[in-house]
């Protein structure tokens, strides 16, 4: 039996880290009233700057921020449009996912040339806790994850508390669904929006970093290869939640293991190949019951204008 | 609700729409044409075979692969790059195709510029190379990995990789067998990943299954499909799946796809061998080897064909006979005794005494 097979768990959670991430991360932006539809792009320039920064660097570690910083100021342009600008946030979304896929590929055939980036890069460690492996059938699934992997199911965890027990996490969902109201209360709508898009930003770029220096150590045009567009779909299927985020980011990574698995059984890999996208139309459909987005999300606000 | 899954739905569509307006747009980024009036009617005139050769236009279109594929379209690409610095007059410039619909206009963009050659790299671009060559008669194209016939202005290039995949499949089934590597398992297996279920990726495969079961007829060879060959991730994760069944070495033919399931075999401290070019640089210690073919060789001799005006429509044949494929020099610490097998069994394909079937088994 496939299923008692702890590789197939252990190739889902890897698959679901680059979903996870940047689902919770838009999670957070749509929450606080911006559509955020450019976790693609982030991620690429998350990941990009991670390998071009750990190789300058010699240290993962250092990428690992530059990506976060890179991810959070392109996140804060994104924010400035959405805000400030009152742009149309579907457009800026996009503009952005475009710009990000033509600057880092432009970037890296300028900076490293056509042969990629150098193989000696340094990527993030992989490990295994000491203790959790000693369990059986567990302590496969997480043998020599990376340790995004881990440091993914703590921010799981923290953000689902974040959103739904802090007093910043209430203000959040608060400018989401009424900002008039909570203007009215005194709380700063676009410094909160601001806040919650930037947070985007970071998700998605520790996404993108995970591709490029957690699971490998270099970078490829496009490499995220669609993969925040599906974290959208995750992210509505999850209900604009952490929780649910991670929910769904596993069951895409859990599809896409199925393929992988069912393939050594001599299933058809053409037919196996659209499973994870099967998943996100039947997802999408409202198998999974009303998704209702944040009232007033997609909705500039405008505090002189009200 | 609805309307902002109508507003993601069109923005995706308005973005492949965007791309492929950029590939078009950067079409003119490599080498200026020298010379506005470089259009022919006085180039037929030109004379053939002087050291100054005509001046010609080439233009490159990469598959979804691109040009960062580390595989036959980088390999076309320096074929057109060695073409242009050693034979005077030619201009070239590439387009990167960002999705399969970009093939049809790439190539279009191109011939209604007036460029003398076209290059399509690739098998999945067949259908868009016989509508187009079909509309513009007059430019000549040449088509990697296919074979078109009955279109006179259409070269194509077809490589007998079978023949490299099966001397690759002799390296993997002689170090398996005798354990010549250090840390391989006695697991005695070994785990082929391809691009897609398609010709050009299948003849390797197949070569590389008929070679590893003739030197080592008791070991196993895994073989999965990722469906893609760019996703470098999945790649990856498809190489640990076939190393945890056991296999330590691994030959993967998915061009980029391809580079994460060697990136995941040097993590694991197995063995990879690559594809189409020699990929030993990628992870030193891990490659063993590479099945190749000359893609680039194929460019430069068209570009040249196109220059001379000997450029003839028809397939071309590459092979082990006239060093169209072959397998790149072993990795260091790989005994003498198999490039000696190597080198005899290469002798027996060339002669046929060795036939190289191109069917895969499953």
């Amino acid at each position: 039996m496939i299923f008692s097979d702890p590789e197939i768990w252990a190739a889902t959670l890897s698959m679901a880290v680059p979903l996870a991430l940047p689902a919770i991360g838009g999670t957070f932006s749509e929450r606080t009233g911006v559509v955020n539809i450019a976790m693609e792009g982030i991620m690429l320039i998350g990941a990009f700057f991670a390998v071009t920064f750990s190789y300058w660097t010699g240290s993962a570690w250092l990428g690992l921020l530059a990506a976060l910083i890179c991810g959070g100021l392109t996140a804060a342009a994104l924010a400035w449009g959405a805000i400030r600008v009152s742009a149309d946030q579907t457009v800026l979304g996009m503009g952005i996912n475009i710009f990000a896929a033509g600057l880092t590929t432009f970037l890296l055939n300028t900076l490293f040339g056509f042969n990629g980036t150098p193989i000696n890069t340094p990527k993030l460690p992989d490990i295994s806790i000491p203790g959790l492996d000693k369990i059986p059938y567990i302590g496969v699934i997480f043998q020599n994850q990376s340790i995004l992997v881990y440091i993914m199911v703590v921010l799981v965890i923290i953000s689902h508390w974040f959103l739904f027990h802090t007093r910043l996490g209430l203000r959040m969902r608060s400018v989401g669904e009424h900002p008039l109201a909570a203007d009215t209360l005194g709380i700063n709508v676009w410094r909160i929006r601001y806040f919650g898009v930037i947070l985007s930003g970071l998700f998605s770029a520790l996404g993108g970093a995970y591709l490029s220096i957690g699971v490998l150590n270099g970078f490829t045009p496009n490499m995220t290869n669609g993969r925040g567009y599906i974290a959208l779909a995750a992210m509505i299927f999850g209900k604009w939640t952490p929780l649910g985020s991670f929910g769904a980011a596993l069951i895409f990574g859990f599809s896409t293991a199925l393929g992988i698995v069912l393939q050594g059984q001599g299933i058809s890999s053409n037919l196996l190949q659209m499973i994870p996208y099967a998943l996100t139309i039947l997802a999408l459909a409202g198998l999974v019951g009303r998704a209702v987005a944040p009232a007033a999300d997609g909705i500039p606000y405008d505090p002189r204008r009200s | 609700m609805k309307q902002k899954f109508l507003a993601v739905a069109a923005s995706v569509l308005a973005l492949t729409a965007m791309v492929t307006g950029c590939g078009t747009g950067a079409a003119s980024n490599t080498a200026a044409t020298n010379g506005s009036n470089a259009t022919n009617s006085a180039g037929t005139s030109n004379g053939t075979g002087t050291t100054n050769g005509k001046t010609i236009k080439i233009g490159l279109v990469t598959d979804t692969g691109g040009l960062n594929d580390n595989g036959f379209n980088h390999l076309a690409y320096v074929g057109m790059t060695n073409a242009q610095h050693q034979l005077n007059g030619v201009s070239t410039s590439v387009v990167q195709s960002q999705s399969e619909s970009d093939y049809v206009p790439n190539l279009s963009h191109f011939a209604q510029n007036g460029y003398n050659l076209v290059i399509a790299v690739g098998y999945l671009m067949e259908d868009a190379v016989k509508q187009v060559a079909k509309e513009y008669p007059k430019t000549d194209f040449l088509i990697i990995d296919d074979n078109i016939t009955g279109i006179p202005n259409v070269a194509s290039a077809i490589f007998q990789s079978e023949q490299a995949g099966y001397l690759a499949g002799v390296v993997a089934g002689l170090v398996q067998k005798n354990h010549q590597l250090k840390g391989l398992n006695t697991k005695n297996v070994v785990g082929v990943i391809g691009g897609q279920d398609i010709p050009p990726v299948d003849t390797y495969i197949a070569g590389f299954q008929q070679g590893f079961k003739k030197e080592d007829p008791n070991g196993k060879v895994l073989l999965q499909y990722t469906n893609s060959f760019s996703d470098e991730a999945l790649g990856s994760q498809y190489a640990q799946n076939e190393i945890s069944q056991g296999a330590d070495i691994i030959f993967p033919v998915a061009g980029g796809c391809g580079i994460g399931a060697i990136n995941a075999a040097q993590s694991a401290k197995v063995y990879a061998i690559g594809v189409d070019t020699n990929q030993a640089y990628l992870a030193p210690g891990t490659v063993i080897t590479s099945a190749t073919k000359g893609v680039d060789t194929a460019v430069f001799d068209t570009i040249k064909a196109v220059q001379n005006g000997t450029f003839k429509g028809g397939v071309s044949t590459f092979n082990l006979a006239n060093n169209g494929v072959g397998i790149a020099p072993l990795m260091k610490g790989v005994p003498q005794s198999v490039q000696t097998t190597v080198n005899q069994i290469k002798q027996q394909i060339i002669s046929g005494q060795i036939k190289v079937s191109t069917t895969v088994q499953r």
